[in-house]
């Protein structure tokens, strides 16, 4: 009796949707278009556009937003040049001791990132890294790095030898092994590690705070002082375009995806 | 002139990491493979011939030994450089390129234009019968097309030796007999060297010019199929290749008595002495018959019938002869003369009995 009720589950799914996700945004968009919204109104009294002209006219928003993909972007590249030679000698090569560098790669995902942080903010006041989009994206990898290696890891993991082996008794060197054997397989692994990579440097606020001593102005850095006892229509506004800049990326990341996909099957069509 | 020369080659695994693994050695093997021959490593799996195919391939770097084929030494050469070809267990098929792609592929590492390997590897997929397969994707075939591509894959980019570790054994029986006649003709048509490893003997017998019986990493013997059934050097290779009817004895003064004084013959070569197995293949042993003729070569042997089973175009039975049950075949009018439970008289001819050293 496993598809008892298709219908059922289906509205119970979608009134959960509109509950948790679309309900919290309303409140939100409400707030950004109001003017001195005080309780007990219900609706706000008086409409206005002030903080959404104050969001998307002011110059530092859309710096602050170019600026939080392009460290997203580069820090996900990082990633992935990392990712892919250690979770191959993770999941294929036994390592002695190997628990030990699991444990440094994963821990980020279980510390917070304010102990780290605050040493690595030591070694790169002596580096002079702070203030420097640099030392930013260097300090982004730490709690970035360990779910891209995860994804990457079970990639890898479901990837027998036995293909590379084959490619290589048809001729494949090492480079055209990865590329046309090894690569395809991890595709699908290096894109969600690519996405939450994406995600999780473009939430980043302490770390980006610290390390960039209020220098380096990523979305983040911009909205939280409106959270925190500005103007609260400016700070709603912020949020709503905090969650289409995110929500952009991650469609972004997946047309671009499609794209490959579409292309790799009409290439192979044609020939 | 190109044999593939296999001298000395070993390998040994030390410790491995799962525990209960027994510490497996391949002990150094010597082999020539001629330029275009069938040749099949047989043995039960387990038995290093899977090793020993990798070590060929590269795929595994020998302890010590050397690959050679012709006149160039092959043991420090990578796999990818040594004009090897090799089809696995699983057609290993990439699942993102279409049948042509993936056909082409070697060629393609051999940086041969895209419309001549194109062209190439349609040609080889006539060769297999898969015409016109070539834009499909690899999972809308089934598991012997897939095969077929393997085999078309690893021919195209014409190698020097072909190398196979069981290819079809994932198969079904019909399918499995469908692709080892397809083998053949190809082998016959394109005259490339293949080394063979299976563990049936009926598929090896089949393909092979020549077999090596391999058993706990050792070579065993190495010959044509007909000589290895009906003449093993040992009681292992007789009984791997399905000839039971081995009987314990010695020879003395020309004649051969097994230990339970049940059977007795003349010796083949007058002289010899010493422990003997006398090995009968179920098919030398055929009930006597009542005329008395060329007696002289026969050894005789009485025993009671205890079962009689009918196969295809055959009966197996099986007689208590001494100690021993022996395995019989015969013909239906054989069969027909017997009844179960009842004393008969068997004969075997002196040539077709066989006997090892112990």
């Amino acid at each position: 009796m496993m598809k008892k009720n298709p219908l059922l589950i289906n509205s119970i799914l979608f009134i959960l949707l509109i509950l948790f996700i679309v309900l919290p945004f309303i409140p939100l968009v409400l707030t950004s278009v109001s003017f001195g919204w005080r309780w007990p109104d219900v609706l706000p009294e008086r409409l206005s556009w002030q903080a959404w002209e104050y969001v998307l006219l002011g110059a530092d928003t859309w710096k602050a937003v170019g600026l939080s993909l392009w460290i997203a972007l580069v820090v996900t590249a990082v990633n992935i040049l990392l990712a892919v030679p250690a979770a191959n000698a993770f999941a294929r090569y036994p390592i002695r001791g190997r628990w030990l560098f699991e444990a440094i790669i994963f821990a980020p995902i279980i510390i917070p990132p304010f102990v780290a942080v605050m040493g690595i903010h030591l070694t790169f006041l002596r580096l002079g890294l702070t203030e420097t989009i640099f030392g930013v994206v260097l300090a982004h990898l730490s709690p970035t790095l360990p779910y891209v290696v995860r994804a990457v890891m079970i990639s890898y993991q479901t990837l027998s030898t036995d293909w590379e082996d084959q490619a290589r008794m048809l001729g494949a060197g090492p480079i055209s092994r990865f590329y046309y054997v090894v690569l395809p397989h991890l595709l699908p692994g290096i894109a969600a590690g690519a996405s939450l990579s994406i995600l999780i440097s473009l939430s980043q606020y302490l770390i980006t705070f610290i390390i960039g001593s209020g220098q380096v102005v990523t979305l983040p850095i911009l909205l939280f002082p409106f959270i925190s006892g500005g103007d609260p229509a400016i700070a709603s506004a912020y949020s709503l375009l905090y969650a289409a800049m995110a929500i952009g990326a991650l469609i972004g990341l997946d047309t671009a995806l499609k794209k490959y996909y579409r292309n790799k099957r009409a290439a192979a069509g044609m020939g | 002139m190109s044999d593939l020369r296999i001298i000395n080659i070993e390998k040994q695994y030390r410790q491995t990491r799962r525990k209960g693994d027994a510490v497996f050695s391949l002990k150094p093997v010597d082999l020539t493979i001629r330029e275009g021959e069938f040749f099949s490593l047989l043995g039960p799996s387990g038995c290093g011939k899977t090793t020993l195919l990798k070590l060929v391939a590269g795929l595994i770097d020998a302890d010590k030994g050397e690959i050679w084929i012709g006149d160039s030494n092959l043991t420090a050469v990578p796999p990818e450089a040594r004009r090897f070809a090799m089809v696995f267990q699983q057609s290993l098929l990439f699942p993102h390129m279409t049948v042509e792609d993936n056909t082409a592929f070697g060629l393609k590492m051999q940086k041969v234009g895209q419309q001549e390997r194109l062209a190439q590897a349609q040609e080889m997929l006539g060769h297999v019968g898969l015409e016109g397969f070539g834009s499909r994707f690899p999972h809308e075939l089934s598991g012997g097309q897939q095969q077929r591509v393997a085999l078309a894959r690893a021919l195209v980019s014409n190698p020097r030796v072909l190398l196979m570790d069981e290819p079809f054994s994932a198969l079904d029986p019909g399918l499995r007999e469908e692709m080892r006649e397809l083998l053949r003709k190809i082998h016959q048509q394109l005259r490339v060297t293949v080394l063979f490893v299976t563990h049936d003997r009926e598929e090896a017998f089949y393909l092979s010019d020549r077999i090596a019986i391999m058993s706990e990493g050792a070579l065993l013997q190495v010959g044509r199929a007909k000589d290895l059934y009906e003449r093993p050097n040992s009681t292992k290779v007789a009984s791997f290749l399905g000839v039971k009817n081995i009987i314990e004895g010695t020879v003395a003064d020309g004649r051969f008595v097994s230990a339970d004084q049940h059977f007795e013959s003349a010796a083949h070569k007058p002289g010899e002495t010493g422990n003997r197995f006398m090995i009968l293949r179920p098919e030398a042993v055929q009930l006597s018959a009542d005329s008395a003729e060329g007696l002289a070569n026969m050894m005789r042997v009485s025993g009671v019938l205890q079962e009689m089973r009918f196969k295809n175009g055959f009966y197996s039975g099986k007689v208590q002869a001494g100690t021993y049950l022996l395995e019989c075949t015969f013909s239906k009018r054989q069969a027909e003369r017997a009844a179960i439970g009842e004393q008969i008289d068997l004969m075997v001819d002196m040539k077709d009995v066989w006997f090892v050293e112990q």
